[in-house]
Parts: structure tokens; C-alpha cells; sequence
């Protein structure tokens, strides 16, 4: 079981930073697994705590938002925001139980493939020992 | 407990001269105890105005519910309403200030001191009486409480009585107000978060069997939402019933609205409507407790909204409900702000 167990990950990437480092690995050509599901939103601000919630609703084992470095916003401070929101939800995960490794946020700049892709690797090993993600998942 | 013989002289002064529309306060309960929110439109009838520990509920709810119906007018009275506010109270008032909801001028305050007291706990009563029925509950000279049954009168120290959140209340007088009646004393208070401590001693997995198992319980009946002050949306993210239907809403754009969480009472779908609530609060739940009161579950709801106003305070040194002028707690940032947990 543990062997053919493959984690799907939801990842908000940010359309100015994130998803361009994505990008960038692709075309680069680098590898890294295909356990993800990018959805490119316009700033890691804009991700409404519920977008997780839902995710993991919907099956997510891990989700992963990914902004642009303090500093680089686009709209200039939507990452501060992003951080101090995500912040509370990562502890109210926590709270309630839900593993702390299977949300997480990450800084990637529309330059660093090489880092999304180890964000990705690190996350995708993290998750395989846990298992599948059942605590807020729906019955189907 | 402050007597409130003089907010009740302001209070017939405000209705005679008609400065208030009316005003909300507490009167005696139908059944004794607890006391019930009264509407008071006559200025004979404030001395129908009753101030105890039995004065549990958060009547700054009934502002929101006011706004609405002023909303709904045509030629809507402007004048103030007057309402009796004890500390917790007041601080939802300055969170609704804060968020532009309501106006100052929209509201007279008249706060009351719990000086060293609080309100008590419908629980915790029963259970000290043991099946016996309380006709009223006093404070004494040592501020103790003194219950009157049927059977004669109990004399109990307020801290086997008191709600958990008074034993943990910040400040039990009004931070804001027209006028004030008692003092502005502070309780010790050793332990500002002494609720979560059990909570916080499990490991994951013992929390996620209680967090499972007490929300489990919930029908969904949202009556957290409802009693609560802060839950003020006309639109509400968690059930798709109450999405805004005007005449050119079509049947393709009902059908085509995103339902977050279904209305169905599942454990998980449970889970995730608690947590949205919970964070939707952060940073404005001014631990009035009314969630957990109005719980026909009993679902211990305050510790997810304690939590949160923990980590606000330990994370972003954010305070509830003390000043108006500050921006809400995720809307504004610090750069210093702890990112430890980014990549």
C-alpha cells in the first residue's frame, strides 16, 4: 500500500511568481514528481482560507500556496497579507489535529525552478509516510 | 456587580426626550433566571430593567439585526438606540465599529461593570443545585453568589459559578460608553488563555478525536451563526440558501454558484463549516461566548475562537476590541511578521 501510494497535492501558485517558476522548471526541463495540481491564482493573497479548507475537502492530501518573495509582490503587499492569513489557518490545522506537514507555503520567484521543484520534492516526501489525508476529506 | 439605578434615571431621561429610539437591556426571564433581552420603548417601563449575574446574553446582536431593519425602511428613524453593555459586550461594539458596520452615532451606550463578578454559567449552576430550580441569583458585599430556591438561599464563591469566559475576560467593565455605571475594576486574572491549556497538552491525534467527535455532533442548525455578533454577512459562504436572489438572478447563474461546503450535517463538511467560522472570527471574536451558549450541542465552540485570539495576540501582539481606530487583524501586516513556517 505504502509503495503505490501517491500523494496529490493542490498548489495555488501565484500568477506573477510561482507560476512562472513552475513554468520555468517545465521548460527547463527539470524533474520533479507529478503529484501536483497547480491552480494559478492572481496573488497568494487572494487565497481565501477556504480555498484550503475546501481542498482538503475535496481529497487534497497536501496543499501548497505559493507566493512571490516579501518585497516582490506585485500588487505589492498581497503576500504580507497572505502570510499573516495563512499563518492562523496553518495553526488552526494544526489544532484540530490535521498532520502540520500537510499544509505548507513557500516563497518562489518566477526565477527559482530549481527551488519550486525541490518544494515540491521535499513536500511530496513528506506526505508519502503520512498516508492518505482522511480527517477533513469527504465521504464519497 | 454595579447597581444600575442610575443608568436606569439616564435611561427614562434619554426616553422622555426622546434622544433614543428605544433601548435594549436586560429584563426579568420568563422563568426567573436566566434574565431575557427587553426592549424598552416607554419611559415607565425602564424600571422592568434588571442588572444580575444572570444577564448572560450578548445584546449587541440586536444592533446588527437593527441596521437590517433600518436598511429595509424608507424613511428609517435616525435617532440612537440606547443598549446595556457589560465589558465583552462593549468590545463587539468597537469591533463593529471598526469594521464601518455600524456608525457611533447609530448607538447610545450605556455600559455596566462587572466589576469583580461575571455572569454565570447555565452548566455549572445545575450542576451546584442538583436539580433544584434557581428564582434569582444576587451578588453579596464579598461578592459571592447568592442563589434563592425554593428550598432557601445558596451561598456559592463566584469562581465555582462564573462562565469560562469571565475567568478570562481581559477587561470586565466597558471600554466604551456614554455613560458608566460601576467601577472599572479588573479581576486578577492569572491565566488569560486557561481554557486552551487542556487542549493544547494532547497530542494531534487526541485532538483531532475530540475536535471529531464533539463536531460529529453538530445538526447544523446554525445557531452559533446566528446568536453570534460578529456574523453579520447577508451573505453567508457556508450555506448556499441565503445567496442574494434579485429579479434578473437567472436559474443558470443559481445553478452555477459556487457551494463551498453543502448544507448537510457530515462529520467533515462539519468540520470545515466550524473552521471557516473560526477563521472568518479571527481577530473579531471578542469571546462573548454566545456560540457556545446557543449550542444546543453543546459543542465547546469558544475553544476553536480562543485559540485563534491566542495566536493573534502571541503571533502578531493583535488585541481585540480595545481600539476602534486599528485596522482588523488580516487586514494589515507587519514586515516583522513570523514566517518561519514559509519556505
Amino acid at each position: 500500500m505504502a509503495e503505490d501510494y501517491e500523494p496529490r497535492i493542490v498548489a495555488f501558485l501565484c500568477k506573477w511568481c510561482s507560476s512562472a517558476g513552475s513554468d520555468l522548471a517545465g521548460v527547463s526541463r527539470m524533474e520533479y514528481p507529478p503529484n501536483v495540481v497547480p491552480i494559478q491564482v492572481m496573488c497568494s493573497g487572494s487565497v481565501s482560507p477556504l480555498y484550503v479548507f475546501s481542498a482538503f475537502n475535496k481529497g487534497a492530501d497536501g496543499v501548497l500556496v505559493s507566493g512571490c518573495h516579501p518585497g516582490d509582490c506585485h500588487y505589492i503587499k498581497g503576500n504580507y497579507y497572505a502570510r499573516r492569513r495563512l499563518n492562523l489557518v496553518k495553526k488552526l490545522l494544526e489544532y484540530v489535529g490535521l498532520e502540520p506537514q500537510r499544509f505548507r507555503m513557500s516563497w518562489v520567484s518566477a526565477a527559482e525552478g530549481t527551488k519550486y521543484t525541490q518544494v515540491i520534492k521535499d513536500f511530496v516526501k513528506d506526505l508519502k509516510p503520512l498516508g492518505p489525508q482522511t480527517k477533513l476529506r469527504r465521504n464519497p | 456587580m454595579a447597581k444600575i439605578e442610575d443608568l436606569k434615571e439616564e435611561a427614562k431621561k434619554l426616553l422622555r426626550e426622546g434622544k433614543v429610539k428605544y433601548i435594549i437591556g436586560y429584563g426579568a426571564g420568563t422563568n426567573g433566571w436566566p434574565a431575557a433581552p427587553l426592549f424598552i420603548k416607554k419611559p415607565e417601563d425602564v424600571d422592568k430593567l434588571v442588572w444580575d449575574p444572570t444577564c448572560v446574553h450578548n445584546l449587541v446582536r440586536f444592533l446588527v439585526d437593527e441596521k437590517r431593519r433600518k436598511s429595509r425602511q424608507k424613511q428609517p428613524d435616525k435617532r440612537p438606540v440606547g443598549i446595556i453593555v457589560k465589558g465583552c459586550d462593549s468590545r463587539a461594539i468597537v469591533v463593529l465599529l471598526q469594521e464601518k458596520f455600524i456608525d457611533r452615532n447609530d448607538v447610545y451606550i450605556l455600559g455596566v461593570s462587572c466589576e469583580k463578578t461575571g455572569v454565570v454559567d447555565d452548566a455549572k449552576m445545575s450542576k451546584k443545585l442538583a436539580g433544584k430550580k434557581a428564582k434569582t441569583v444576587q451578588v453579596d458585599a464579598q461578592d459571592r453568589f447568592v442563589i434563592t430556591t425554593e428550598d432557601g438561599k445558596v451561598e456559592v464563591p463566584a469562581e465555582e459559578l462564573l462562565a469560562a469566559r469571565c475567568l478570562e475576560c481581559k477587561a470586565n467593565f466597558p471600554v466604551i460608553y456614554d455613560v458608566l455605571s460601576g467601577e472599572k475594576t479588573k479581576r486578577p486574572l492569572d491565566k488569560p488563555f486557561g481554557s486552551l491549556e487542556k487542549m493544547e497538552s494532547l497530542s494531534a491525534g487526541e485532538r483531532w478525536s475530540f475536535w471529531r467527535e464533539q463536531l460529529d455532533k453538530c445538526i447544523r442548525c446554525y445557531a452559533c451563526r446566528s446568536a453570534c455578533p460578529m456574523c453579520y454577512c447577508d451573505e453567508c459562504v457556508v450555506d448556499s440558501i441565503n445567496l442574494a436572489v434579485t429579479a434578473d438572478t437567472t436559474a443558470d447563474e443559481k445553478a452555477r454558484r459556487t457551494r463551498w461546503i453543502q448544507r448537510s450535517a457530515e462529520s467533515s463538511e462539519n468540520l470545515v463549516y466550524h473552521l471557516v467560522r473560526a477563521i472568518h472570527l479571527a481577530g473579531r471574536c471578542i469571546d462573548c461566548g454566545e456560540c457556545e451558549r446557543a449550542c444546543p450541542l453543546d459543542i465547546p465552540l469558544r475553544l476553536l475562537n480562543k485559540k485563534l485570539e491566542k495566536e493573534a495576540k502571541e503571533l502578531f501582539g493583535y488585541e481585540v476590541g480595545f481600539d476602534a481606530a486599528l485596522p482588523a487583524l488580516v487586514s494589515c501586516f507587519r514586515d516583522e511578521d513570523p514566517q518561519d513556517f514559509i519556505r
